[in-house]
Formats: C-alpha cells, sequence, structure tokens
C-alpha cells in the first residue's frame, strides 16, 4: 500500500502543476485578446463584457443549484421571466422604479422558488434524472404560457433615462448601464463563494452537495437545504429580473434562451465551480460580439453558443470516458 | 490447454495504479480463485478481462488472440462472459428475457431459438415461473438468473464476482454445486472471486492472491494460505 | 376471445380512419391530421425513448425534413410525392453522421446538445437568404400537393402515421425490442450480454429521425410554404413530448391515447383562449412526472394484464 500511496502523490503533485500552467497560459492569452480588442475593436470588448454580465448573472444561480441540489432545472430562465413581469406590472401600478423593486422581487421569488420546490422538485428528486429534466421542462413550458395567456404575447418595456446613458471617449460611444451587470455578476461570484466557504449555512449547504448522504448522517436536513438553496438561487434570479427589465423589452419567450446559455456556461466552467462560469461568459459575450461586429457573419452571432455548448458537452464527455 | 493470458496487465486511474503488472493464465475446465483483500483490485481485474474497463498497460489473450482492445460486447461473443457484484437486473424485462438478451445478441440467436435455449439454461440452474417480474425473485434466484444470463453467451470463460455474498449456508452450498457442475459439463475455465474462504477452498482448483493490484502469490488454496506474505497481506489490509 | 375482440376492434377503427373524409367536413379532417402528424411524432419520440436517450430535437429533424422536401421541389424540380421519402433520407443521413457524435452521450448532456443541434439547423436555415429563402421562407409556386384536396392530404398523413405505428411495432417485436431496454435499464450489463450499444442507439437514431424527418415533408406538402420558424417551432418538440408522457411511454399505444385526449383538448381550448392554450400541455407535463410516472396507459389495464402484455 505505502508505495502507491507514494507515486498517488506525486501524480497529485503533477497534475496541480499542471493546472497552474494551463492557469497561467490562459491568463496570457486573455490579457493579449483584451490588448488586441482595445486596440482593434474596442466596441466588441465593451459590449462583449456587459453580455458577459448578464449571461454570468443569470448562469451563476444556476450553477449553484446544479452543484448542490443536482437537477437541471430547465424552467430557469423562465423564472426571471416571471420576476420580470410581476416587477412590470408592479412599476406600472405604483408608478415607481425598477430598481427599487429590486429587493422584494428577489425575496417575492425567492419565495415563489421554494414553493415550486415543495410542490414539484422535491417530489421528484429521488425520480431518475430525465424525469426532473422532463419535470422543469413542464414547468418552463407552464410559466411562459400563463403569461402568454395572462399578458399575450405583446412586448412590454419600460423607458427609463438612465439606462440609455452613454459615454463618448474620443469618437468612440457606448452606452454604459449594462455594465450595471457585470457588477452583478462579480457581486453574485464573490458573494455565493464567500457564503458557500464562510458561513454556517453555507458550508452546511456545500456538504449537502458533495455528499447528500454523509450530511444527512452528520444530521443536516437534506431537503430544507435543497430547498434553500434552490430558493437562494430563484431569488438571485428574480433581481436579475427586475434589472433585465430596465434595459430590454420582455416578453413569454424572452426567459428560454438564458436557461440554454446558463447551462452551457455551466457546463463550460464545470459544475461546482462558479468563478469559472465569469471566464465562460466572457469568452461567450466576446464571441459572440465578435461575430456581430462584421457584416458578413452578423447573423451567425446567434449560433455561437449552441456551437460551444455542443463543444464543450462533447470534448469533456469524451475527456471523462478517456480517463 | 491455455484459453486466457494476461501479461504484464495494468490499469491506472488518475495516478492510483488499481491493477499492477498481473501476469497470469487460466486453462479450460479449471476453477481459479482470486482472492485478496478489500481494495485488491478484484474487480477492477475482471472489469479488464471483460472489457468494460480498458487497461493502461499490458496484453489480454484469449485462445491465442489478441483481445486487449477489444469491445466488451465482441469480448460477449467469442466467449468470454461474468456476472456483477452488484447485480442491477433488466427491470423492464422479465425473468426468462434477462436470460434471453445474452442468447440473442452473444450467440445472434434468433428470438424464438434464444428463448428455449434460455428455458433450457434456467431449468438447469433449478429456476421456475419464468415471465416473472425480476423484482419478485429472491436473493439466490437473482444471483441463479445472474448467472444463466452470463451462461446465455455460451462462454468458455466465466467470471463470477462475488455470486455467494448474501447467501446463507444451504444456498451457498447449491450454488457450489451447481457451478461446479456446470464447470465440468461445459469445460469451462471459471474465475471466482470470493470474500469466504470456505467457498474459495471447496470450490476452486488454484487460487491467485491480488494485494493494492499486484499479483502476490499463486498455487493451490492450502498452500497459498500458508504463505506468510499472504497472511500479511491480510492481516496488513485490516489493520491499514 | 379476447384477442379477437381487441382485433375487431382495431380493424373497426382503421376503417373509421381511412374512411373518415367519406363522412366529416374540412374543420374535424384538419383537426384529424394535426392529431395525426404530433401522435405520429409522438411515437417516433417514444421509440428512441424506449433506449433511455430523451431527445429534444424533434423540431430541429422536423424541420430538416420539411426543408429538404420543400426546397427539393422549388430547386430541383422533384416530384412532390418524391419529396417526402426523399425528406426521410436525408433526415436519417443527418442523424446518422450527427449520431456518429451525439449518441456517445448521455442523460441530460444527450437532451441538451439535441435540442442545441435543433437550434443551430433552424439559424444556418434562417441564414442561408439565397438557397433557403431565410426568415421568410419559402413557397411552392405550383401550390400545395394533392391541389389541396382535404380527403387526399388527410390520407397523407395517415400514411404518415401508419408508417410511425408500423415502424414502432417493428421495434416492439423484433430484438431490437431486447437491445433498447437492456441499454435503458444497464448499459454494462448490456455490453456483457453482447448488445453493441452504439450500434443499436444508431439504428433507433437515424430510424426515429427519418420518420421525424418524413412527417417534416408531409407537413410542408400539405402547406405549401416553409418558414425556420413554421417548421423548426418548438411546438414539434414540445406537444409530441407532452403527449407520449400524458399516455405512457415505452409503448405504441400511449402516445396514441395521449394525442388523441392532449390534441382534441388543445383544440378545444385554442377556441376558448388564443393565448397560452399551451399551459395544458405544461401542466399536463407536471401532473403526469409527479402523480402517475406510468402515463394513462396504465390506468387503462389492470396490473395482471400488464405482465402478460410484456410477455407477449
Amino acid at each position: 500500500m505505502g508505495p502507491s500511496l507514494r507515486r498517488h502523490n506525486l501524480n497529485i503533485q503533477a497534475v496541480k502543476m499542471a493546472i497552474k500552467q494551463r492557469k497561467a497560459i490562459i491568463f496570457a492569452i486573455s490579457i493579449a485578446t483584451a490588448v488586441v480588442l482595445i486596440l482593434w475593436k474596442p466596441t466588441v470588448l465593451i459590449y462583449g463584457l456587459q453580455a458577459a454580465g448578464l449571461y454570468a448573472a443569470v448562469a451563476i444561480p444556476m450553477g449553484l443549484v446544479l452543484g448542490i441540489v443536482h437537477i437541471v432545472n430547465l424552467s430557469h430562465g423562465e423564472f426571471m421571466m416571471l420576476a420580470s413581469y410581476a416587477t412590470y406590472t408592479v412599476c406600472r401600478a405604483l408608478g415607481v422604479d425598477p430598481l427599487i423593486a429590486l429587493i422584494p422581487a428577489a425575496l417575492v421569488t425567492a419565495l415563489f422558488g421554494w414553493v415550486v420546490f415543495q410542490l414539484t422538485i422535491r417530489r421528484a428528486l429521488k425520480a431518475p434524472e430525465l424525469n426532473q429534466l422532463i419535470l422543469t421542462f413542464g414547468l418552463a413550458i407552464a410559466f411562459s404560457q400563463i403569461i402568454n395567456l395572462i399578458f399575450t404575447s405583446q412586448t412590454y418595456k419600460l423607458s427609463l433615462e438612465y439606462s440609455s446613458m452613454s459615454l463618448d471617449i474620443g469618437d468612440l460611444s457606448f452606452g454604459v448601464w449594462s455594465f450595471v451587470f457585470v457588477a452583478v455578476a462579480v457581486i453574485y461570484a464573490v458573494g455565493l463563494q464567500m457564503f458557500l466557504t464562510k458561513t454556517r449555512t453555507g458550508k452546511a449547504a456545500l456538504a449537502v452537495g458533495q455528499n447528500p448522504k454523509g450530511a444527512a448522517i452528520v444530521g443536516i436536513d437534506v431537503y430544507r437545504t435543497y430547498g434553500l438553496v434552490f430558493a437562494l438561487a430563484i431569488g438571485l434570479v428574480g433581481a436579475m429580473g427586475a434589472l433585465f427589465l430596465t434595459k430590454s423589452a420582455i416578453f413569454p419567450g424572452v426567459g428560454s434562451p438564458f436557461t440554454m446559455k446558463s447551462f452551457s456556461l455551466v457546463a463550460m466552467a464545470g459544475i461546482g465551480n462558479i468563478p469559472g462560469i465569469l471566464g465562460a461568459s466572457v469568452l461567450l459575450g466576446l464571441a459572440e460580439n465578435f461575430l456581430r461586429s462584421f457584416r458578413g457573419t452578423r447573423d451567425w452571432a446567434e449560433i455561437v453558443y449552441f456551437v460551444l455548448i455542443i463543444a464543450v458537452i462533447l470534448s469533456r464527455s469524451l475527456k471523462g470516458k478517456k480517463s | 490447454m491455455i484459453k486466457l493470458r494476461t501479461t504484464n496487465l495494468t490499469k491506472r486511474f488518475m495516478g492510483l495504479v488499481a491493477v499492477n503488472n498481473v501476469s497470469f493464465s487460466m486453462e479450460e475446465g479449471e476453477i481459479l480463485g482470486i482472492i485478496g483483500p478489500n481494495g485488491a483490485g478484484k474487480t477492477t481485474f475482471i472489469n479488464l478481462i471483460s472489457g468494460i474497463i480498458m487497461p493502461s498497460e499490458g496484453r489480454i489473450e484469449y485462445k491465442g488472440q489478441d483481445i486487449t482492445w477489444m469491445p466488451a460486447h465482441e469480448r460477449a461473443r467469442i466467449g468470454i462472459a461474468r456476472t456483477y457484484q452488484l447485480i442491477h437486473p433488466l427491470e423492464n424485462l422479465t425473468l426468462i428475457e434477462n436470460v434471453m438478451v445474452g442468447s440473442i445478441f452473444a450467440r445472434g440467436h434468433s428470438l424464438k431459438e434464444g428463448r428455449r435455449r434460455a428455458e433450457n439454461l434456467c431449468h438447469e440452474l433449478g429456476l421456475t415461473d419464468l415471465e416473472r417480474d425480476t423484482s419478485r425473485l429472491t436473493i439466490l434466484e437473482v444471483k441463479k438468473m445472474e448467472i444463466a444470463r452470463a451462461l446465455a453467451n455460451e462462454p468458455e470463460v466465466l467470471f463470477l464476482d462475488e455470486v455467494m455474498a448474501g447467501l446463507n449456508s444451504d444456498e451457498t452450498k447449491e450454488l457450489i454445486a451447481m457451478v461446479q457442475k456446470i464447470a465440468r459439463e461445459k469445460n469451462l475455465a471459471v474465475g471466482v472471486v470470493e470474500h469466504v474462504m470456505g467457498v474459495i477452498r471447496e470450490l476452486t482448483h488454484r487460487v491467485i492472491v491480488l494485494e493494492a493490484g499486484e499479483l502476490i502469490a499463486e498455487g493451490k488454496y492450502e498452500e497459498v494460505s500458508r504463505n506468510p506474505r499472504v497472511i500479511e497481506a491480510y492481516l496488513g489490509g485490516g489493520a491499514a | 376471445m379476447n384477442r379477437t375482440l381487441v382485433r375487431i376492434l382495431l380493424i373497426l377503427i382503421a376503417v373509421a380512419a381511412v374512411a373518415l373524409p367519406a363522412f366529416a367536413g374540412d374543420y374535424p379532417l384538419q383537426v384529424a391530421r394535426n392529431i395525426m402528424l404530433y401522435m405520429a411524432l409522438a411515437i417516433s419520440w417514444d421509440m428512441l425513448l424506449r433506449s433511455g436517450q430523451i431527445s429534444f430535437g424533434i423540431a430541429g429533424l422536423f424541420g430538416i425534413g420539411a426543408y429538404a422536401a420543400i426546397l427539393g421541389v422549388v430547386r430541383a424540380g422533384m416530384p412532390t410525392w418524391l419529396s417526402i421519402p426523399f425528406a426521410a433520407v436525408f433526415a436519417a443521413l443527418v442523424a446518422f453522421l450527427i449520431g456518429f457524435v451525439i449518441l456517445r452521450l448521455r442523460a441530460m448532456y444527450f437532451s441538451i446538445v439535441t435540442l442545441a443541434l435543433g437550434e443551430i439547423f433552424r439559424i444556418i436555415v434562417h441564414n442561408l437568404h439565397d438557397f433557403t429563402g431565410g426568415p421568410e421562407g419559402v413557397v411552392m409556386q405550383q401550390g400545395v400537393m394533392f391541389g389541396g384536396n382535404a380527403s387526399k392530404l388527410y390520407w397523407l398523413v395517415l400514411a404518415g402515421l401508419l408508417v410511425a405505428i408500423a415502424a414502432s411495432y417493428w421495434f416492439e417485436k423484433s430484438r431490437i425490442h431486447f437491445a433498447l431496454t437492456a441499454i435503458r435499464n444497464n448499459e454494462i450489463s448490456a455490453k456483457s450480454s453482447g448488445v453493441d450499444i452504439f450500434r443499436w442507439l444508431l439504428l433507433a437514431f437515424v430510424v426515429t429521425s427519418a420518420i421525424q424527418g418524413m412527417l417534416g415533408g408531409i407537413f410542408v406538402m400539405s402547406y405549401g410554404f416553409a418558414a425556420p420558424d413554421v417548421v423548426f417551432s418548438a411546438d414539434f418538440t414540445l406537444l409530441p413530448l407532452a403527449m407520449a408522457l400524458l399516455g405512457g411511454v415505452y409503448s405504441t399505444r400511449g402516445p396514441i391515447f395521449g394525442a388523441i385526449l392532449l390534441g382534441l383538448v388543445a383544440e378545444w381550448l385554442k377556441l376558448k383562449i388564443p393565448y397560452g392554450h399551451l399551459v395544458v400541455y405544461g401542466i399536463m407535463i407536471i401532473i403526469v412526472i409527479l402523480f402517475m410516472p406510468q402515463g394513462l396507459k396504465n390506468l387503462l389495464k389492470p396490473a395482471a394484464k400488464r405482465a402478460e402484455g410484456r410477455s407477449a
């Protein structure tokens, strides 16, 4: 046993070295890309980062759910859409700004997420993975169709002055409000990392995510933790729903692309790697905006994330097979 | 005649060596015991031979043919069969249908012929009421079904991974007699992994001992069980 | 005796289905065509599901078939009748090529990738303006097949449905049933029994994709028009999936029941509420998964019979 254990340690060292090396390479490439973009196409960098912030802020909560509750929530984007509609209704009725509604929207959607979890997802946790997938797919349809039923397929938009603010630097002019998404994404990533590693509840949640049976043995209420984590994630998505409304028009199908995008980002980062979602989002945001910046490739920007998701899933699964 | 031979067979998982440089061979009509402490690599060894995982190094030969990189389903077709330690019956198929799968895919029989052969096998093993759902089988019946499923491949080499585990002593005796009878009648080479040394003593002609993935001893059970290195492996394994 | 009764009943249903245009007006025929189209898609989805693979890519292959058919007619001057088998073959070919890669994926990864591929097909068709007509789509100058004769179009869809039912029956009664069930239940055990998992998955994927492509061809030939947002509509994934789940998966019977029931309910709701009538599909999926994962077909059949049906 002795010698093989020592060999094992050596191997771990080698793997760690390789990871460090890879990180350094990725860092160097990103710096180089940023420099090239600033000089050549600064708008790609600006809009790419703004898009990345939006993607990441929506994807991070999904990463949380996947990492701890281990379900792929195909109604993820629909929760954001619901929050946007709820915020819109309240803002219209009371004449308040969606930013004021941000925190209440988060709390209400968190509560709603908790209820949905208790009524549906909780009952399917022991069912085969595919049942969970189909269940959340059903939730997604139900949510978007209920909105369709109430609001029809018409689009709604709030016109807010601050969201169209722009900045001029030389002959470069660009909107700045969307940088708020970048800020939120960073806050989410850092905040969740702190929550999971520093707080008691967060540590318990992490333990449940890594080993639900073990966590149950040491006295953690696994289902309660799942419910809380799910509600927390949906709350974060809810806040994004209110924020999304400041910038974009909403319609019943507005959430569903975010589900796919979020999943592809989480899969790209690797399940359980929340900071990695930020990196993956930047890659996606830049790639999309890069294609969008040329007339010939503008229409193909949309295809980027579908290609990316397939490439990532394939490379991951083939790598997994080998080891 | 040698049916199966491995040369320097090695499997590493992420740097952990599960099977280390194992060379051995199995003869026609021989029942070979594969023993060793928990985590010694016995199941990994069978997984390598049956093609469920691929080796990191080394070579596997079956009847003189190099099968090191052959996919599992093809190995099933040329005559290598095995049972699983954790038996998961195909729950949407009945008892007889579970057994049939080997007949129709490993042997390529028609559904009708496959069913007939599977029925014969089940009768041989004393399984009755063949249209039952697998959820309604006793532990002994599940074990027998697993053996029948492997035998449906009409193999020349058969590995039994802890088929006796969880059975009482009468059931164990019945199954030992059955395995001996089948091995004799079909002239099989049988590899047996068991934790109960009584079973190994009674059932096998020869044993190999694995420890931390390495083959540390080989020979008749009586000789091997007196080997100080084997005794130390078991005691050491228990103490660690 | 029971079996003869079932046979007589089946023959009666078949005769009624074929003869429907003789005594039904245009509107019921139109509804029947819709239901049969979704029913056939539901059956094809279920056929692949029997191997444990959930495809979210029905709309993708349906759309590919639809475009193959209409472009075959419009760009290559293919006769309309030929365009439908061409659509099937084309979709099968696409499935064969992508199958080599994606059938190595399992569970949610397979599902998500099929969904993504469907989107990729849609975007490609959307962007290849010169060849596909772009977002506005393509129109068949010569008009709809059979000059729009409602009875003939009805029979065309019925024929498509019968192809799907026949294929599904073949899957149920041949060794394919054993291969797919073994793969679904336990791949490792299946391998050890000599099942070449990849080969059987590829067969199932190619056959079901061919059916979906063929149905796309039938759809487009009976409307004389294709646009990306129409033929790649998520409805073609969503509705069949809900129908099969409701009726009960892993069978031919389940999707048929489910399609009739959901199809009629949705049609009725569409008249009552023009927006959001699809909500019934979402709710149906949720209820089925939570409360009756076996679907309706098992409610209609006592438990003892279930075992008998399985061994038959």
